[in-house]
């Protein structure tokens, strides 16, 4: 196969992007349904690549198990620890107000940054780590890399399923319910608690699982790869889509994220000297300005308002 | 404190023992020994500020106490609960369930979502359960359309539009909780005429055909009067009188701090 006209750096923004959508998806069911604004996502996402990377390196697996098991369960390793990490987060925070948790979520994404510059022996401190290839050989680094992609796209495809779901069941009812009206959720016996540390534990692991994937197309994990862009992009694209509308984490992640990472970082031929240092400072600021943007021009999103009234009906009857 | 005669056991009640809660230091509800729910339908009147609704959220542990202690005696020959240490949801489960006085909705919730959820049980409710909602419609839909043919809405598709449809979908939600001990707050507060008396004539049918305790606070006297087979006159906070209604209606005190003394005889 001829791979020439697509780039291997456009392949790993592509997987960027991809891997946005799929957090901004998980966003959606916490924030846009039951109204925890979650601003420590990269937290949740760096506890799964670091956990991932570490379980990895540094359990002396059997000779004779290959490398595909010691990756797959390095993958749930990953998963699992950020859902642990989610319960715990979760404990603490989803019982407050939006402030304490933008305060806590915050928090914990530096936690987890900071941490990952310690315990060099565990980590690589802020050198980083290099992990592993990807489990299979199939010819160029470039080729692997779009299969990783492809791998990639259809686990976020799943999340998508997953959220559409959610929106036809009565769990997203009860998450909408949660989310508008705790007391009155509650006063008719809905554990509203509970059910939101169960959404924001399963919502972690889920990040932490697209964080390891991510890790895996890095190679090279870095606490660099950890900073708050990666909880913006999902924020932005989130907004700008439509926060209350599961397909609004997708339109709005993919046209920011084309935007600005493929067309504004890669397409325009700026000069060369400027790719270093000018335009990720430019880029992060065009996402806060689109944030800012959005929010006083469009505050729901492109999508707008959640339709129930237009959805909503009797399965089976019309 | 008089105590109210010969009174049937068998019906759901709750016990309020020494009840306190105080707001900034000024008590707001000082409540000794009350049964609520013995008597079918029961009033809670009394002067506004006398704690009624203070009382009824203490119940339902949406506000916590200070001191005491409020046990739900369930009706059925089950062990009587002590619930003022049992967290809202837990309370509504038992079926303890109260209407708002204020108005209280889901914004992006039409009104059949507000109903099945409403109706959903736990199971019902698992967050891997995805392809659960043909099942809840099949379950609840039909008992759901039962009270949407007796008391309609513009559009049950939609959302609730005027005070009185959010008001009105409030009551249908608690009953869809199958209560046992029903606790209604103003019910008739914004409800048109005509929708008044039906939901009346509901509450009516389930205290009397399905065993559901009804305590009702309202300051339309009339539907106390014409309801209610039991008053408890509330004033400062604590329980004052506690009788039949027409003796509530006539008596001293009553008139001296609520009525007034033009609505003797009236």
């Amino acid at each position: 196969m001829n791979l020439d006209w697509l780039s291997q750096y456009t392949v790993t923004v592509l997987i960027l992007i991809v891997t946005t959508v799929g957090l901004a998806l998980l966003l959606h069911l916490q924030m846009g349904l039951a109204g925890i604004g979650n601003f420590g996502i990269v937290g949740f996402y760096g506890v799964g690549m670091y956990a991932f990377g570490m379980f990895l390196v540094h359990i002396p697996w059997p000779e004779n198990w290959g490398t595909i098991w010691p990756f797959l369960l390095s993958l749930l390793f990953g998963t699992v620890a950020a859902g642990l990490a989610g319960l715990l987060v979760g404990w603490l925070i989803v019982g407050l107000d939006a402030d304490g948790i933008l305060l806590g979520t915050l928090g914990f994404a530096s936690i987890v940054y900071g941490l990952s510059q310690t315990n060099r022996s565990l980590t690589g401190g802020a050198e980083g780590m290099g992990t592993t290839d990807y489990p299979y050989d199939i010819g160029t680094q470039k080729a692997g890399t779009l299969l990783w992609l492809g791998i990639l796209a259809v686990v976020v495809a799943l999340i998508l399923y997953y959220v559409i779901r959610v929106h036809r069941s009565p769990y997203g009812r009860l998450l909408i319910a949660t989310g508008q009206n705790e007391p009155l959720a509650r006063s008719l016996g809905k554990p509203t608690f509970h059910t939101k540390l169960v959404m924001f534990a399963t919502g972690s692991a889920a990040m932490g699982l697209l964080g390891a994937m991510y890790g895996v197309m890095l190679h090279y994990i870095r606490p660099v790869e950890l900073g708050i862009g990666v909880t913006l992009a999902a924020m932005v694209g989130l907004v700008v889509g439509g926060a209350a509308r599961s397909w609004g984490a997708v339109v709005g992640t993919l046209l920011v994220g084309v935007l600005f990472e493929l067309v504004f970082m890669v397409w325009i031929p700026f000069p060369a000297d400027w790719r270093k240092q000018a335009l990720p400072v430019i880029r992060e600021m065009l996402y806060g300005s689109t944030l800012i943007l959005v929010l006083m021009t469009r505050p729901l999103g492109i999508l707008g308002r959640m339709r129930r009234d237009k959805m909503v009906r009797r399965p089976g009857r019309g | 404190m008089a105590e109210g005669t010969a009174v049937p056991a068998s019906r759901p009640s709750v016990h309020v023992q020494g009840v306190v809660k105080s707001f900034d230091g000024r008590v707001v509800v000082d409540v000794a020994d009350l049964t609520l729910g013995r008597h079918g339908i029961e009033g809670l009147i009394g002067p506004n500020g006398a704690g009624k609704t203070t009382l009824m959220r203490m119940i339902m542990h949406s506000i916590r106490l200070d001191r005491g202690k409020i046990s739900f005696d369930p009706g059925d020959g089950a062990p009587e609960v002590v619930i003022s240490s049992e967290p809202a949801h837990a309370i509504a489960r038992m079926g303890v369930v109260k209407t708002n006085q204020v108005i209280q909705d889901f914004e992006q919730l039409t009104i059949w979502d507000s109903l099945l959820l409403s109706a959903s049980q736990a199971r019902d409710e698992r967050a891997y359960r995805i392809f659960r909602e043909g099942r809840v419609w099949s379950q609840y839909g039909d008992e759901i359309q039962g009270y949407l043919d007796y008391l309609p809405f513009d559009n049950p598709f939609g959302f609730a539009g005027s005070a009185g449809e959010k008001k009105l979908l409030d009551i249908i939600r608690c009953l869809l909780l199958r209560p046992k001990l029903l606790l209604l707050d103003e019910p008739t507060a914004g409800l048109p005429a005509g929708t008044r008396d039906r939901v009346m004539e509901l509450i009516r049918k389930k205290a009397s055909e399905e065993n559901v305790s009804v305590v009702i606070v309202e300051h339309d006297l009339n539907v106390i009067w014409n309801l209610s087979s039991y008053v408890h006159f509330m004033a400062e906070g604590s329980v004052v009188l506690q009788g039949d209604p027409a003796w509530i209606r006539e008596h001293a005190t009553v008139v001296e701090k609520y009525l007034g003394k033009g609505h003797v005889g009236r």
